[in-house]
C-alpha cells in the first residue's frame, strides 16, 4: 500500500483545535477512529506517546512525525494534520510545528510502517511541498496537493 | 518452443497485496512449469535514512531491524506454506538493503523473466517521492513486470489449483 493512497480527506485535519502536544496526537488518532481504522483510540494514542516519551519525532521547518506499533489497528493507518499558528511539539530546531504525520503499523507489519516513514521523510525535504502544505485551507486542499 | 517464462521471482513485503502477489506466483509457476523465487528485503537503508532524519532513536533502529528480520521469516514461511500446499517448489530468500536495488540484484542473479509484484497505487502522483520501493522496481528492472491484481479473483485461481 503506498503512501499516497492511505491519505484521503477523512483522515485530514485542517486546522487541528488541540494546542498541545498530547492533544494534537489524541486529536490525530481519533481522527483515525473517526474513519475507522483504529479499534481501541486510547491503546493507540499510549503507543505514540510512549514513543514521544523517549524522544521528540518533531523535527525541523514545523514538520512532526508521531508515530507508533499498536495492535489497535489492522493494517497500516497515516493522519495528516495541519496546525497554521503551530504547536509547541519539542523539536529538534525548538521552533513550533505545524505539520504533522501520525503514522500507527500493527506489529508484525514493520516493513510497510517503515516504507511509509521513509517516504514522508524523503517528502519533507522538499520545503516548498511542507510550505504548500500548511497553507491548506481543508482536507480537500491536502489530498489534491498529494494527488497533483 | 522454449518456455516463455522460466524462472518467477515474488516480491513480498508483509502487506496483503504481497501476499496475494504470491499466491499468483504460485499459481503461474506450476501452470508454466517455471522456477519459483520469493524475496523478503530487509529495508535497512530506509532505517538508516530514519535515523539520520531524526524520525528514529539509535535504539528503535536496533528494535525496528529485529521486527523485520521476524516479518522476513514470517512471511517467508508463509509463502514457502503456500507452495508446499499446491505441490510448488520456491526458493525463500531474505536480503537487506535498499528494497528496489536488491530486486533487482536478484532478478540479475537468478536470471528472472517475469517479477510479480502486488497492487500497486492506482494514483498516478507527478512527485517523484511518492513512487514508493515497489514502483521503483516495476520502473527500473530489466525483465517483464506482472501486477497482480484482483484479489478475489486469484484467491479463486489458487484454490482451483491442485
Amino acid at each position: 500500500m503506498a503512501l499516497i493512497d492511505l491519505i484521503q480527506e477523512d483522515v485530514v485535519r485542517v486546522p487541528l483545535e488541540a494546542g498541545t502536544k498530547e492533544g494534537i496526537i489524541r486529536e490525530l488518532v481519533q481522527t483515525l477512529a473517526a474513519a475507522g481504522k483504529v479499534a481501541d483510540p486510547e491503546a493507540a494514542a499510549r503507543a505514540v506517546l510512549d514513543r514521544e516519551a523517549k524522544g521528540s519525532t518533531g523535527l525541523e521547518e514545523g514538520v512532526a512525525v508521531p508515530h507508533g506499533k499498536t495492535p489497535a489497528v489492522q493494517s497500516l493507518a497515516i493522519a495528516v494534520g495541519v496546525a497554521p499558528r503551530g504547536v509547541e511539539f519539542q523539536a529538534l530546531d525548538g521552533k513550533p510545528s505545524n505539520l504533522f504525520f501520525l503514522i500507527l503499523a500493527p506489529p508484525d507489519q514493520s516493513g510497510p510502517h517503515i516504507e511509509a516513514l521513509a517516504e514522508i521523510a524523503r517528502l519533507c525535504r522538499s520545503k516548498a511541498f511542507c510550505r504548500t502544505l500548511v497553507s491548506s485551507r481543508n482536507a480537500r486542499e491536502v489530498v489534491e496537493l498529494f494527488q497533483d | 518452443m522454449t518456455k516463455p517464462i522460466r524462472r518467477i521471482l515474488v516480491y513480498v513485503d508483509g502487506t496483503e497485496q504481497s501476499v496475494t502477489a504470491a499466491e499468483f506466483a504460485i499459481v503461474l509457476a506450476k501452470s508454466l512449469g517455471a522456477d519459483l523465487f520469493a524475496l523478503y528485503v530487509v529495508n535497512t537503508r530506509a532505517l538508516s535514512e530514519l535515523v539520520k532524519a531524526h524520525i528514529f532513536l539509535d535504539s528503535e533502529q536496533e528494535e525496528y531491524h529485529r521486527d523485520l528480520d521476524e516479518d522476513a521469516e514470517r512471511y517467508l514461511n508463509h509463502v514457502r506454506n503456500l507452495a508446499r500446499s499446491k505441490g510448488v517448489s520456491v526458493t525463500a530468500e531474505r536480503s537487506s538493503g535498499a528494497v528496489h536495488q536488491e530486486i533487482l540484484a536478484k532478478v540479475r542473479e537468478h536470471g528472472v523473466d517475469l517479477l510479480v509484484l502486488g497492487e500497486i497505487s492506482q494514483i498516478r502522483s507527478r512527485r517523484d517521492e511518492l513512487y514508493n520501493e515497489t514502483e521503483r522496481a516495476m520502473r527500473s528492472v530489466a525483465c517483464s513486470v506482472l501486477i497482480a491484481k484482483n484479489e478475489d479473483r486469484i484467491a479463486e485461481l489458487f484454490e482451483e489449483l491442485e
